[in-house]
């Protein structure tokens, strides 16, 4: 598209640079440099996920990521987290499908001790490990499944589509979170293999961003991740490539205790890495994303069939991504005539096309977005990563929003006529099992910060 | 690997918290400014003194309808186009009415903020409320009350504001309405509200982000400065009063797998001295999983994925305001429990907070405290949204613009006596409500045995 459509002069990259190194041991670091807030931001990304896990551990990988913070070799306790945060800085880690990531965002001054942070427990988990930290975190993460899935209205809807989009056997056929009977089973040993297998140097891409002398920051990165052994113990994880289309109709009715029906879907769409996912993205903005999308106006503001409906993209690259559709009906609204109403508008897009409007504005909201993640050190520090874990090359964090406005809407369009079509999606329809009680409620919950550490993040 | 030793920190770049450039337009109203380089997506909050405690009777809800109305249609665009027209931008916008006031929230990149000013300007200035856009509002808004109250956080924020307000308080009732009264909505109410409340002598905006090569007093008279109002004496502002009489209300959901825990009473502001000391505080209390709660309620026993404690202004006026200083904070310990240990869980939290009142804070303890509350404000303020949000929250609470860069001087000072004795007397075991959200027939018994205040069952 026309630069015309361009926020900022280099489209999002800021004029932002990003340098590579290489540790004899394998480390990948990636250094970026930005003194404007004297602020540092430490990533780490080890290229280990829940696609990684074995039948029978499912949520290993999380509840791996939850043991790196109960101390390590020179760490005791809960010290990585007191260390930090008694610096003046903030942490956590998060496990999605396909990685594990770990990072501190720190005032200048304290960027050293992140890094002898992190060295530590790269090279001495095992040193701490211990039966009392296990059985804790499990009943921790026990209990952020509980609040997080079980306890919420639709709380396990993202488990049940991506099993029913992923089939049986698929690496991605279960969520990070995994299941109670899988953490119950959960043994120091299969934590211990797990730590000998994925951490380790050759398998972990760390940034550092911000306010940072490069050469003094690699001096420190050798220093106390040089000695660390690399090794090879690791297994690629199983194939995640399937047929682009689904070639059916995937579905399942779920009845049980929610306040209103609801309509989601997944659909199978282009790897994350591809101009044909940018594509994708911009069709599900288009159609579902913000206040002036086809399905808000259609559903929501026209038919006023449902209380709120749009379309998300789950980027994957190891597996095909997914289009995410979330809709809500309006009082006594059948599923049904929700349904017709989406495949009407799916239908009418492929045929049609963005209008140059839509392109316009889509491309417009995915800018701003990445205009807000790389607006921080630690969002920027976690892009170079994400880039260099999956696709083997940091710059492309940079260049990311300029392939996004470079989409045209004939790409657009080819990629909804491809994909975006019935047979090609899971369904997951949900029926309140007794009609919602009718009370008034509280709309804004005090809500404390929840800075708690991690989650099994979508 | 080869171990090294803790490395020692190097010398801290000085920060500080942005001070805003305040000045006014000819229309009256206030302009708080902020040039903060690099951001380039600019954050705008517009404060409008429209609190909920000015819903006429009978119609709570009418300021958040009337705060979602603003964005669908005005006099040059219909709801749809104008929802296109921000969209095109790549802006986002968020309204919302709460007990102080109201607060509009723009972000957008900097280039393409003259339009989206433009654009705001249009809906504070002649905003349609078509009669068909207020009425699906309302539907709207009728069809999200149930999922607020199947959401057991939101559940027990509810109940917890009806159990310490005086039923005659618009605190104790839901800052968006009840059915009963949102039906009742219409747009000859919204109108009426927007009427008696918007005007640009009471509202404030806060403009913060990379402002490089815009003029933003030529942009603000061409946008803003276009809307016009009368001007009219303060409100009056209620003081705020609580029960807090310790007692427990258990909100039965059968067959849940956790017990959402909110205890809670009210307590000082930011106008009171003692703001500083409540912070610390309350951050050695609950504020991180390595605090005191979380250190045995996770880290030791694995009861609870985290508890946090925190304290949340309600509403504030200045102690020189014709109504005198009448605010106060909500000051809660939040978080939910596996069904089978909310009796322990409890009983632990309880001891946690007798141990802190016999046995008080560690200077250590303190010390952590400030080094993290201090040294996290440059990430803290790193976005221009947290900046603007900031600023604009001080507008809304009667305080100085430069209290936040204040406050950090004044918690450094802040010793663990004084810490100890504000986080006691914010959370004193005999004065707290408890809602527990939960499976009664399992909790109701256990809890009782606790002996932490007489327990009652609602249901819905």
């Amino acid at each position: 598209m026309p630069m015309g459509h361009t926020a900022t002069a280099q489209a999002g990259s800021g004029g932002l640079t990003a340098t590579e190194h290489r540790l004899a041991n394998g480390l990948r670091v990636v250094l970026s440099e930005d003194h404007l807030t004297p602020v540092a931001a430490v990533c780490l990304w080890y290229d280990v996920g829940s696609r990684h896990e074995a039948k029978g551990r499912t949520g290993l990988a999380h509840l791996f990521e939850h043991l790196m913070f109960q101390g390590s070799g020179q760490v005791k306790g809960n010290g990585h987290f007191e260390l930090v945060q008694g610096a003046g800085g903030s942490l956590n880690g998060t496990t999605s499908f396909e990685r594990t990531n770990y990072f501190e965002t720190m005032p200048t001054h304290q960027l050293e001790l992140a890094l002898w942070l992190e060295a530590d427990r790269m090279g001495s988990l095992l040193a701490a490990l211990d039966d009392e930290s296990m059985e804790n975190q499990r009943d921790v993460v026990k209990n952020e499944r509980r609040q997080r899935y079980d306890n919420v209205p639709y709380g396990t809807a993202f488990e049940r589509l991506t099993a029913l989009a992923y089939p049986e056997g698929h690496p991605y056929h279960h969520t990070p979170i995994g299941s109670m009977a899988d953490l119950d089973a959960a043994t120091l040993d299969d934590a211990r293999t797990f730590f000998r297998t994925y951490y380790a140097p050759n398998n972990a891409v760390l940034s550092v961003v911000g306010d940072i002398d490069p050469e003094q920051t690699l001096a420190w990165i050798e220093k106390y991740f040089g000695s660390i052994p690399s090794h090879d113990g690791k297994q690629p994880p199983r194939d995640g490539t399937l047929p682009e289309i689904i070639g059916e109709q995937l579905r399942e009715e779920v009845h049980e205790e929610v306040p209103a029906r609801a309509l989601m879907a997944a659909y199978r769409l282009p790897h994350d890495g591809t101009r044909e996912c940018d594509a994708a993205d911009l069709a599900l903005t288009v159609l579902g994303g913000g206040e002036s999308s086809r399905l808000h106006n259609r559903l929501v503001r026209r038919d006023r069939t449902a209380v709120a409906a749009g379309f998300g993209l789950l980027r994957l690259a190891g597996a095909p991504s997914l289009g995410w559709l979330d809709v809500k009906t309006s009082g006594g609204v059948e599923v049904a005539q929700i349904e017709a109403a989406v495949d009407e508008e799916l239908a009418r897009f492929a045929a049609e096309g963005p209008t140059s409007e839509e392109m316009e504005r889509a491309q417009a909201q995915l800018e701003r977005e990445w205009l807000d993640r790389l607006g921080t050190v630690a969002g920027r520090a976690d892009e170079l990563c994400r880039f260099a874990v999956l696709f083997g090359d940091p710059q492309l964090a940079l260049t990311a929003v300029q392939r996004v406005l470079d989409v045209t809407a004939e790409e657009v369009q080819a990629a909804a006529r491809a994909q975006l079509r019935p047979d090609n999606r899971a369904v997951l329809v949900y029926e309140p099992v007794e009609p919602a009680e009718s009370a008034d409620a509280e709309a804004d919950e005090t809500d404390a910060d929840t800075d708690a550490h991690e989650g099994a993040d979508k | 690997m080869e171990y090294h030793p803790q490395p020692t920190p190097g010398t801290a770049r000085p920060w500080a918290f942005p001070a805003p450039e305040r000045g006014a337009l000819p229309n009256g109203l206030t302009v708080l400014r902020c040039h903060r380089p690099g951001q380039q997506v600019v954050a705008v909050e517009i404060f409008l003194d429209a609190p909920l405690d000015a819903e006429p009777e009978g119609l709570d809800g009418v300021a958040t309808i009337m705060a979602r109305a603003l964005s669908e249609g005005t006099d040059k665009h219909s709801a749809e186009e104008f929802a296109a027209e921000l969209e095109r931008c790549g802006a986002t916008l968020d309204a919302h009415a709460d007990h102080p006031g109201m607060r509009v929230s723009l972000e957008v990149p900097a280039s393409r903020l003259a339009k989206a000013l433009g654009l705001i300007a249009e809906a504070l200035r002649a905003p349609a409320f078509a009669d068909s856009e207020v009425e699906r509002l309302v539907n709207n808004r009728l069809d999200e009350i149930p999922h607020e109250q199947a959401n057991p956080a939101r559940r027990a924020a509810k109940q917890l504001s009806k159990e310490l307000f005086p039923a005659t308080s618009r605190m104790s009732r839901p800052r968006q309405g009840t059915e009963e009264t949102v039906e009742r909505i219409d747009s000859a109410a919204v109108r009426a509200f927007y009427e008696a409340h918007v005007r640009p002598s009471t509202a404030t905006a806060v403009v913060v982000g990379d402002l490089t090569g815009i003029d933003l007093d030529a942009l603000l008279a061409d946008t803003i400065g276009d809307w016009t109002g009368n001007t009219v004496e303060p409100r009056p502002v209620p003081p705020i009063t609580a029960d807090d009489t310790g007692r427990v209300v258990i909100v039965d959901r059968p067959g849940a797998v956790q017990t959402q825990l909110l205890i809670g009473r009210i307590g000082a502001d930011r106008h009171d001295s003692v703001w500083p000391a409540q912070v610390l505080g309350t951050y050695c209390l609950g504020g991180t999983l390595t605090s005191r709660l979380d250190r045995v309620l996770r880290e030791e026993k694995g009861y609870t994925y985290g508890v946090r404690a925190f304290g949340q202004v309600l509403r504030s006026t200045a102690p020189d305001s014709a109504s005198g200083a009448t605010g106060a904070a909500m000051l809660a310990i939040s978080g939910s429990v596996d069904t089978e240990s909310t009796g322990p869980a409890l009983d632990d939290l309880w001891k946690v907070l007798r141990t802190l009142a016999a046995e008080g804070l560690t200077d250590a303890e303190r010390e952590t405290a400030v080094q993290n509350l201090v040294g996290v404000a440059p990430l803290k303020f790193e976005t221009a949204a947290s900046v603007a949000g900031t600023l604009a929250d001080q507008v809304e609470q009667h305080l100085p613009d430069d209290y936040q860069a204040q406050l950090y001087a004044r918690l450094a000072e802040t010793g663990t006596v004084e810490a100890t004795a504000a986080v006691v007397n914010a959370f004193p075991v005999d004065r707290l409500v408890t809602i527990l959200v939960g499976d009664a027939a399992q909790i109701e018994e256990p809890v009782r045995a606790l002996g932490i205040g007489e327990v009652s069952v609602v249901t819905g």
